[in-house]
């Protein structure tokens, strides 16, 4: 009798959360982004509490029956072993019998999950995105892209995250690695990883490159595959720690860095961040510190010194730098009835004074040049996430300058600034669909101005 | 170099300046909320004054849009919350104080 109340119970219990997981569904449906009242929330927080109350007593009441239940079994496995003897085959297999329904018996639910997934715990996340392009001078094309991301929690001070890019090319699908890192939590305030990461001091790609997470459907010029390394291969340490009411962000790591390239006179000079294996012994040296003076907004500086010419040539001694400033801004307004996110980075990079082709043998040279580089981005999106109409508060306007100057020696690409407007709505937190119009001129070129059209899902 | 060092850093301090400014636009009530203003069952994970559910909404929105707690399970917000500390650079204890918001919030 004592059983069937408690599966009276956990049925009671179970209907009941059906009912408010229910009503949480009919509220995200009614808003489709997600969100609920503050009104909504605390009621269903307080209903949530009193059952969790609720359920821990039952929960207690559980264990105590799985206890007697276990120690009847016992005693009735022991009963067994007295009547039949070990020697008797007969015996042995219906001991056996109980053993196993006394083993194999139903562990309270609480026991069962932890049971079932094993001591690892593993997700497949990531996002895929489908895009139409339509830029003056160029054919117009759609695009799509599967990006998962594996995470692999072996313990809670171990992870291991990578990330794939799949994607339709040609005839064919190219498969790339993005990043593969395996971290260790040292402490509370340090993290130890070791890999291909994200390069810290590149905030674009650290944080915001995922289609989900990018407001606008292509990526900033000056920052992405511009002066700033995506990926680098090495190992880093991060982490963050406060000070007082403010917090403080870090990230240094060695890695083996750019490489210069020197053979051809329009890219002499740039550093190839594309290229992860190492050219010399000199290993790259870079980091970032954050600083969060209030809840929601970052300000960092971010570096990168390395000998990016190959070993054993003239080139070997040189020594590049990056730099990089970002502000990271996000504020819930009143005044603006919604949310304001504004994100800004701008990067410098400079190699030392060196003479290119210097016999002119590669038929440019010799060209004499310390090559400098710079490009960056400035962003706003507004979305009013405090209006009452649905439809309303899951648009969003986003606004965009981006700037590349990107040609050390004069005989390359020129410089060019993009000015793009764009429009998402969100069909939940992490569904988007967004349309983008950019005005897109390098200097002394016919304008690239561009339609784009995406949608993106996080998962 | 030391000047294009100088010039990085000058940059730094003026970004730093416009953050601290924009504070102007902020809303008090919902950035600087105290654990006791606030209710919940994770007052007792509180971290600089905030509760899981404040550093949750602080940190995960900078980025992006914060998902419901019930869209996981409790073992994928152990991944899910592991992976973003390394990513945002939280502390260990904000991880946890996150971690049980989310789990006490299903």
């Amino acid at each position: 009798m004592k059983r069937i109340r408690h599966y009276c119970l956990a049925a009671i219990i179970q209907g009941a959360l059906l009912t408010v997981t229910s009503l949480v569904a009919h509220a995200e449906d009614a808003t489709t982004d997600g969100f609920v009242t503050r009104k909504e929330y605390e009621e269903l927080k307080a209903q949530m509490l009193a059952m969790k109350k609720e359920l821990d007593a039952l929960k207690k009441e559980g264990e105590a029956a799985q206890k007697q239940g276990s120690a009847e079994n016992q005693a009735l496995v022991q009963s067994h072993k007295e009547v039949a003897p070990p020697e008797s085959s007969q015996g042995q297999t219906v001991a056996d019998t109980h053993k196993q329904v006394a083993t194999e018996a139903p562990p309270p639910v609480v026991e069962a999950e932890g049971s079932l997934l094993g001591t690892t715990k593993f997700l497949l996340a990531g996002w895929a995105e489908a895009m139409y392009e339509q830029r003056n001078g160029q054919v117009s094309t759609f695009s799509a892209s599967l990006n998962p991301v594996f995470l692999w929690e072996l313990t809670p001070k171990i992870l291991f995250d990578g990330r794939l890019e799949i994607e339709p090319s040609g005839g064919g699908t190219n498969v790339n690695l993005v990043n593969a890192q395996i971290s260790y939590l040292l402490n509370d305030y340090m993290a130890l990883g070791v890999g291909e990461f994200f390069s810290p001091s590149n905030v674009f790609v650290e944080r915001f490159e995922p289609q989900w997470i990018n407001k606008l459907p292509d990526r900033p010029i000056g920052v992405y595959h511009g002066v700033l390394p995506n990926i680098s291969v090495g190992a880093q340490v991060r982490g963050g720690f406060p000070i007082g009411p403010t917090r403080v962000d870090y990230a240094l790591y060695v890695s083996n860095g750019p490489t210069l390239l020197t053979s051809d006179a329009r890219t002499a000079g740039r550093l190839d961040f594309g290229s992860y294996t190492d050219n010399n012994d000199d290993k790259a040296v870079g980091g970032r510190v954050g600083f969060l003076p209030i809840p929601g907004v970052e300000v960092g500086y971010g570096f990168e010194t390395s000998k990016p010419g190959f070993q054993g040539t003239t080139f070997a001694d040189l020594r590049a730098l990056l730099q990089s400033v970002d502000l990271e801004i996000t504020r819930n307004s009143d005044l603006l009835k919604g949310r304001v996110n504004l994100f800004a980075q701008y990067a410098w990079s400079k190699v030392d004074h060196a003479v290119y082709d210097p016999d002119g043998s590669l038929g440019f040279g010799p060209l004499p040049l310390t090559a400098k580089r710079d490009g960056g981005y400035a962003e706003i999106a507004y979305r009013p996430t405090k209006l009452d109409i649905d439809f309303l508060r899951n648009l969003e306007m986003i606004f965009r300058w981006d700037h590349l100057s990107g040609d050390p020696s004069g005989l390359g690409d020129p410089s060019e600034t993009r000015w793009t407007i764009g429009l998402d709505y969100w069909l939940s937190p992490s569904t988007v669909i967004k349309a983008a119009y950019e005005w897109d001129k390098p200097n002394g070129e016919r304008n690239k101005n561009a339609l784009l059209l995406q949608t993106a899902m996080g998962f | 170099m030391l000047r294009m060092l100088t010039r990085g850093l000058l940059a730094a301090l003026l970004l730093l300046l416009i953050s601290t400014s924009m504070n102007l636009f902020a809303d008090p009530k919902e950035n600087r909320k105290t654990a006791s203003e606030s209710s919940g069952a994770t007052s007792s994970d509180s971290y600089m004054g905030l509760t899981g559910e404040e550093l949750w909404s602080n940190n995960c929105l900078r980025c992006h849009n914060i998902r419901p707690p019930t869209m996981y399970g409790n073992a994928q917000w152990d991944v899910i919350v592991h992976h973003m500390r390394l990513r945002a650079n939280i502390t260990g204890q904000e991880q946890r104080a996150i971690v049980e918001f989310l789990k006490s919030s299903k």
